[in-house]
């Protein structure tokens, strides 16, 4: 019994101290990163094992500490992020963070100002509005991590069979995947509720998901810009798309791909971020695992275009991508910024781009290659938007707003009520 | 007053501290780990907490606004309805077929008993993240077995049908994972139960003409009649306050609400969106409507004690 109490008295004593810690906001660690154990957290698997392993053997090196990285899902990275970055005990030291949640977290204060890093990180070589979102008020918090856009993969065999070119404008490609459209292959394959693809049809026709009216956020939905790229997104799916209508983000490629025992694809189009080509080709036995298989491109049988804008041209993409921060709460701020510096280093940015995920220095860009996926990855990057840069838009996003509205869109449902009622949804959350 | 003199015949026992220094470890234990979630959730009802506050400011007091929000919430009415729904409808099935699989234990010889046993001890023991996944692979819009099996009868299409995507279909199979992962708790519960319904009676009514169904719906109803009450009340607890599965049924098919019950609703508004304030409201409704559930079912059971 006396133990226990001995334990308990010491746990609220670690509980006064470490609450004492988190309250007092910048917690500037002086001491050296010698010996730091740090932990850093990933978000999906877009970051390859070598670049992982580089990581941790870098680190080591340089501190004599470990870094263990650990991998969130994205599905549920935002509430695991907004429960652990307060807590000390349990935050991430470094961590990876999509590049539309950085205003939320960063106007909360969850992330360490590490504006003195900036140019020792890159300064203005970096990408810069993903610079822009992790800043508030002239200081940095947030870096970008990497960028990626979406662009679109065909299957150049069907198209040839139907008589299809490759189309230069949106009503074209609507066209095109309605003529290729059977019940057993989608013209393109798109889920209904998959708001980070479906989005683009927004920003083509020049609309917005919220703009920003003085101080306040308001939901763009019901503008008539907007409305218009909605009706083109609605007609593109009940036409040419077989996805669920409760698809959302997921892994369209399974889909051009002919699987194994099938004799053709289920998708003569899809639209996915750049590194989705690892995964796109004829596909064979894994000579590692037979219960997996790799697939190899066939440049005679799969292709690559930028989604093209209303009237030819670009049109802009959702910008993919993330950034990274420092927890405000981790107690290893030292070990935190070093690992930073080992991100930022010349090596590991020409080792992103080398795995086909944009660089965030853009000394780099050369890395990602001249091969048709780094040029279709460049053009599309050209137009890329981002989200609204509005305090409540991780909220939006954790809502499941979007999703919910973008399926009931695609479901057939009347899209001037529908904007209507979401954005006054989105209005209630937006400003946080 | 007739019981006063029997009960001063164990008062000795009754004065000292000793159960009670008993009880301590796990009454502190108790407050420890559900009284600091509680207390703070029951604050948090009343404050407006967000992001900001979760991050150290200071949270501001509201009121009853939360709640007064979630009176006109027309999204909270509809979850609330499909929860009680859900739960009313998954713990009678749960609690019949349990009851039938205990009667047939109790029918079969020994080693079928055996099997069925240790078979439903699998399921049971069968952890929720594996069954549920194993659910969403039978259910599977392309692959799925249940899909390729109903496609077989003549006449019936249901290739690639999507049952995660329809609100109806997805329940129905959030209710036959939950039912077959909760019938193995209460067909052991209910086949104790049957154990201890003495042969003689069985066989006097047996003598007196009384067929199966009488002596079920006479004997064996009535006498193991505790058992089943406990066992629905617990079924209704676990079936309101169900979240993992359905979650996992979320993640393979829509993120839309019409596919929330309670728990993923808290959960979304709390930990997704940031509202931690009506968050809290939701979850101090659910707990109001566990604690009426469960009195009426505690009151009965005093009553039945008392009068035995």
């Amino acid at each position: 019994m006396k133990r226990k109490i001995g334990a308990l008295a010491a746990a609220t004593a670690a509980l006064v101290v470490l609450a004492g810690c988190s309250t007092s906001g910048d917690t500037t660690d002086t001491g050296s990163a010698d010996g730091q154990d740090i932990t850093f957290w990933l978000m999906g698997g877009d970051t390859p094992d070598a670049l992982r392993d580089y990581l941790k053997t870098e680190y080591n090196k340089a501190t004599g500490g470990t870094l263990t990285i650990e991998q969130q899902d994205w599905s549920d990275a935002l509430a695991k992020l907004t429960t652990a970055l307060p807590d000390a005990d349990n935050t991430p030291d470094v961590t990876e963070i999509g590049n539309t949640w950085s205003p939320t977290f960063t106007t909360v204060g969850a992330f360490s100002d590490i504006s003195d890093m900036y140019d020792e990180l890159g300064g203005s070589k970096l990408l810069q509005s993903f610079v822009d979102v992790g800043a508030v008020d002239g200081k940095n918090y947030a870096m970008p991590y990497y960028f990626g856009s979406r662009y679109v993969f065909y299957r150049k065999d069907l198209y040839a069979a139907a008589g299809q070119e490759v189309p230069t404008t949106l009503p074209q490609l609507t066209e095109a995947a309605t003529a290729l459209h059977t019940d057993a292959l989608s013209g393109f394959y798109l889920g209904g509720e998959d708001w980070r693809n479906g989005v683009s049809w927004i920003f083509a026709y020049g609309g917005d998901l919220a703009k920003k009216d003085g101080d306040t956020w308001k939901s763009s939905l019901s503008d008539p810009k907007t409305i218009e790229g909605l009706t083109a997104l609605q007609e593109l799916y009940t036409s040419a798309s077989n996805a669920p209508v409760t698809e959302s983000d997921s892994t369209p490629w399974v889909n051009i791909n002919t699987q194994p025992n099938a004799t053709a694809p289920e998708a003569a189009t899809i639209i996915a971020p750049g590194w989705a080509h690892w995964s796109i080709g004829d596909l064979a036995e894994d000579p590692n695992d037979s219960t997996k298989t790799v697939a190899t491109w066939n440049d005679d049988v799969f292709g690559t275009y930028v989604l093209p804008g209303v009237d030819g041209g670009v049109a802009p993409v959702f910008a993919g991508g993330s950034n990274i921060a420092i927890s405000a709460a981790s107690k290893n701020q030292a070990g935190a910024r070093e690992l930073m510096k080992i991100i930022f280093s010349d090596e590991y940015q020409q080792m992103l781009g080398e795995n086909g995920l944009g660089p965030a220095n853009s000394d780099f860009l050369s890395s990602l290659g001249d091969d048709q996926f780094a040029k279709a990855l460049a053009d599309s990057a050209q137009g890329s938007k981002l989200t609204p840069a509005a305090p409540g838009w991780a909220a939006v996003e954790g809502s499941g707003l979007l999703e919910e509205f973008f399926g009931k869109v695609n479901g057939g449902g009347d899209i001037a009520s529908l904007a209507a009622e979401y954005d006054q949804k989105i209005d209630d959350i937006i400003n946080g | 007053m007739s019981t006063h003199t029997a009960g001063r015949r164990i008062q000795p026992r009754r004065t000292t501290g000793v159960p009670y220094v008993l009880i301590v470890p796990a009454v502190v234990a108790l407050l420890l780990g559900l009284g600091y979630p509680l207390v703070w959730q029951f604050i948090t009802a009343f404050q407006d907490y967000g992001l900001a506050q979760q991050f150290g400011k200071p949270p501001e007091w509201v009121g009853f606004d939360n709640f007064a929000n979630l009176l006109w919430d027309g999204e909270f009415w509809a979850v609330l309805v499909r929860s009680l729904v859900f739960c009313i409808v998954t713990a009678a099935v749960t609690v019949v077929i349990g009851v039938l699989m205990a009667v047939l234990m109790n029918a079969v010889g020994r080693t079928v008993r055996l099997i069925l046993q240790i078979s439903m001890l699998l399921a049971w023991a069968m952890p929720v993240a594996a069954a549920t996944t194993v659910f969403i692979w039978l259910f599977d819009r392309r692959r799925g077995v249940v899909n390729y099996l109903l496609d077989m009868i003549p006449g019936v299409d249901m290739n690639r049908f999507d049952w995660l995507g329809h609100p109806l279909t997805f329940f129905l199979v959030a209710m036959i994972l939950i039912v077959w992962m909760s019938v193995p708790f209460v067909s052991f519960a209910v086949y104790a139960g049957l154990t201890q319904i003495s042969e003689e009676v069985m066989e006097a009514a047996q003598i007196d003409g009384a067929n199966a169904w009488q002596r079920f719906r006479r004997i064996i109803v009535p006498m193991i009649r505790p058992v089943l009450s406990i066992v629905l009340l617990l079924q209704l607890i676990w079936d309101l306050r169900v979240f993992a599965q359905i979650t996992l049924l979320k993640d393979a098919g829509s993120k839309a609400s019409d596919f929330d019950l309670l728990g993923t609703y808290i959960y979304k508004l709390g930990a997704a969106a940031n509202d931690f304030g009506v968050a809290s409201a939701v979850s101090i409704v659910v707990l109001v409507i566990t604690i009426a559930i469960s009195w009426v079912y505690v009151r009965e059971l005093i009553k039945e004690d008392e009068a035995q």
